[in-house]
């Protein structure tokens, strides 16, 4: 791993982020639902951040998040209802699972550079056609909730009957997925990724398998999802095709484009700021407006494509920037005082 | 002995629907030289470097490479074979600044650990030294262009084909653009085939000079041969040129 750029000072707010995540929960008496909601947004925050690998950094507009999140959980559910094998186990299968499907259909379209509105077309689908299989197939899914047994010992079942543990878990998962992404961003990989993304020919004569580097991104990024839908469906206590749930692919393709594409902490801080407040306006507005939520961030996206099409993360590297020539501008202004004293 | 070329292009043919845009060109290019390939706009130049660097698939005809047969192979072995190439219109990756940008063709050769040695051998050959950190949306035509050699200098090519690397330059950047190629050549001996419409430029620079019109080669040699044939004349000044000349 290449740590050189990793300690660089923007890197200190992201190590004072973490270090408030930890706090909160044991500073605050946070009620059960608070807690829930911190961990959603850790949930949405860890699969923005991978998909920034796919999207952000290749330049592919996947929306099949839901996809490889939802087999995921499947994987992990049945494998313990039926064998008792413990979701520890049963997640890492489950990103196992979600990266051969993702094989199965990217193979195929990155060979025939299926590109833009055409992957995203094929990538949402993939999550249509999940959930129809899945309500089909009455023996792992079908129409009813499969619960997840709360065994003898919640640590080997994941049952917990509080978020705390479930919380701690995500930001663990988290903290990781920052870490594959900046290891991704300052490799061959991440060179080849960005670099494809903007210019596909161009990048094949410089001696870059095009296919390949995507597949790879795509497998990282679907074995994320599968892992994270293992503890989705340890925190619901059951699974149902439901998981396979179109919108939420579609928010995180948002999230990850808001957050500035290619940026490594972007989209987990659009997750933040925006899964809160979509959490904010159900609680204000009860079921009234449901899928508002869905409305404004289609209008933050739109703000967002307009004014700043490379997302808030390019917005606060400018911010960042200014302040740095600002504050050096106001080193040397001391320095000279000092001399004409 | 008769050394084997670098590149042997044999019959090759390139379709668009019913237009043919590469007509069964046959043409050699040694280890060392620098050829010239010019012709009138739309005669197939591009076309042809597309399908030499696998970008297309050719129709028919084969590409023998360094004594191998590259037809139909995909662009990125092609480079990692020893060649690469630069674009008639610039293509760079908008968003990344000229270091990391000549990063990417560094790493077709080199790793982890010597990846930034190179790419710094590079940016000095190039006098990219100053721009270094700038990002490629920011740059003018002149600075993308020494962008686009870098990069697939990068890659340590013994080959490179450069499209109309000189269009858009005026005759300062024109000048020390010619000036590195060919101390490119001299010094890492780098097989050129250059595109380039500045007649004083090509004359000047090649050995060998390949004309192309309509798809097809119409001449090659030598640019004091090519200066003086006659069809090539026609092809670019028209038939009544070539009477004028003859009266
Ligand atoms: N992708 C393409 N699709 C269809 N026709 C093309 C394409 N690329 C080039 N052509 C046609 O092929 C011919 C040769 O084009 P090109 O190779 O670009 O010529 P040159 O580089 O010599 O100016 C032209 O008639 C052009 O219109
Ligand atoms: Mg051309």
């Amino acid at each position: 791993m290449k740590f050189k750029n990793l300690f660089n000072p923007r890197n200190i707010f992201i190590l004072i982020g973490i270090g408030i995540a930890l706090a909160i929960p044991l500073i605050f008496n946070t009620s059960q639902y608070v807690m829930l909601l911190m961990t959603t947004v850790l949930l949405y925050a860890i699969l923005a951040s991978a998909w920034n690998i796919i999207g952000g950094m290749a330049g592919q507009l996947d929306l099949a998040a839901a996809a490889y999140l939802g087999l995921g959980a499947f994987t992990t559910g049945t494998l313990l209802i039926r064998w008792n094998i413990t979701p520890w186990v049963g997640m890492f299968l489950g990103g196992l699972v979600a990266t051969a499907l993702a094989m199965l259909i990217g193979f195929p379209l990155f060979g025939f550079k299926v590109k833009e509105l055409w992957y995203a077309l094929s990538s949402s689908a993939l999550v249509v056609v999940m959930q129809s299989l899945f309500m089909m197939w009455n023996e792992v899914g079908g129409p009813t909730e499969k619960y997840l047994p709360t065994g003898t010992s919640p640590w080997y079942s994941l049952r917990f009957n509080n978020y705390l543990p479930y919380y701690y878990i995500m930001l663990v998962i988290l903290v990781v997925v920052l870490l594959v992404n900046h290891w991704i961003r300052y490799s061959k990989l991440g060179y080849s990724l960005l670099a494809l993304g903007e210019d596909e020919d161009a990048v094949e004569v410089l001696g870059v398998n095009s296919q390949s580097s995507k597949l790879k991104a795509l497998a990282i990024y679907a074995f994320i999802c599968g892992v994270v839908g293992g503890i989705f469906a340890s925190i619901y206590g059951y699974i149902h095709p439901a998981f396979f749930d179109t919108s939420m692919s579609m928010e995180i393709t948002i999230l990850g484009i808001v957050g500035g594409m290619g940026f490594i902490y972007g989209p987990a801080m659009a997750a933040i700021v925006m899964v809160s407040f979509r959490e904010f306006l159900r609680a204000s507005l009860g079921s009234q407006l449901a899928g508002l939520y869905l409305a404004v961030y289609a209008i933050i996206l739109i703000l967002v494509a307009l004014y700043q099409p490379r997302g808030i993360a390019a917005l606060v590297e400018l911010g960042m920037k200014k302040a740095k020539t600002y504050f050096v501008e106001l080193t040397r202004g001391r320095r000279a005082d000092i001399k004409s004293n | 002995m008769d050394v084997e070329p670098i590149l042997k292009v044999t019959n090759l043919t390139k379709n668009f629907g019913n237009l043919v845009a590469v007509n069964r060109a046959s043409f050699k290019v040694n280890r060392g030289e620098i050829v010239g390939l010019i012709g009138p706009n739309g005669a197939g130049k591009t076309t042809l470097f597309n399908a030499i660097s696998g970008l297309y698939r050719p129709e028919e005809g084969t590409i023998f490479f360094k004594g191998m047969n590259i037809t139909n192979w995909l662009p990125h072995r092609i480079c990692r074979l020893g060649m690469s190439r630069t674009f008639q219109v610039t293509r760079a990756f908008t968003h990344m600044t000229v270091e990391d940008t000549v990063r990417v063709g560094a790493y077709n050769r080199f790793n982890e650990n010597n990846v930034q040695d190179k790419v710094e051998q590079v940016i000095k050959v190039c006098d990219l030294v100053d721009i270094r950190k700038r990002v490629c949306e920011d740059l003018g035509l002149a600075s993308l262009r020494k962008v686009e050699l870098a990069r697939a200098l990068a890659t340590e090519p013994e080959m490179l084909l450069l499209d109309e690397a000189g269009a858009g330059l005026n005759a300062t950047e024109l000048a020390a653009f010619m000036d590195l190629i060919k101390k490119l050549n001299q010094e890492s001996q780098i097989t050129f085939c250059v595109v380039e419409h500045v007649m004083q430029m090509v004359m000047g620079l090649c050995q060998q000079i390949v004309v192309l019109d309509s798809g097809e080669i119409i001449a090659s040699g030598t640019p004091n041969q090519i200066s003086n044939n006659v069809r090539v004349i026609e092809a670019y000044l028209g038939k009544r040129a070539v009477h004028a000349r003859n009266q």
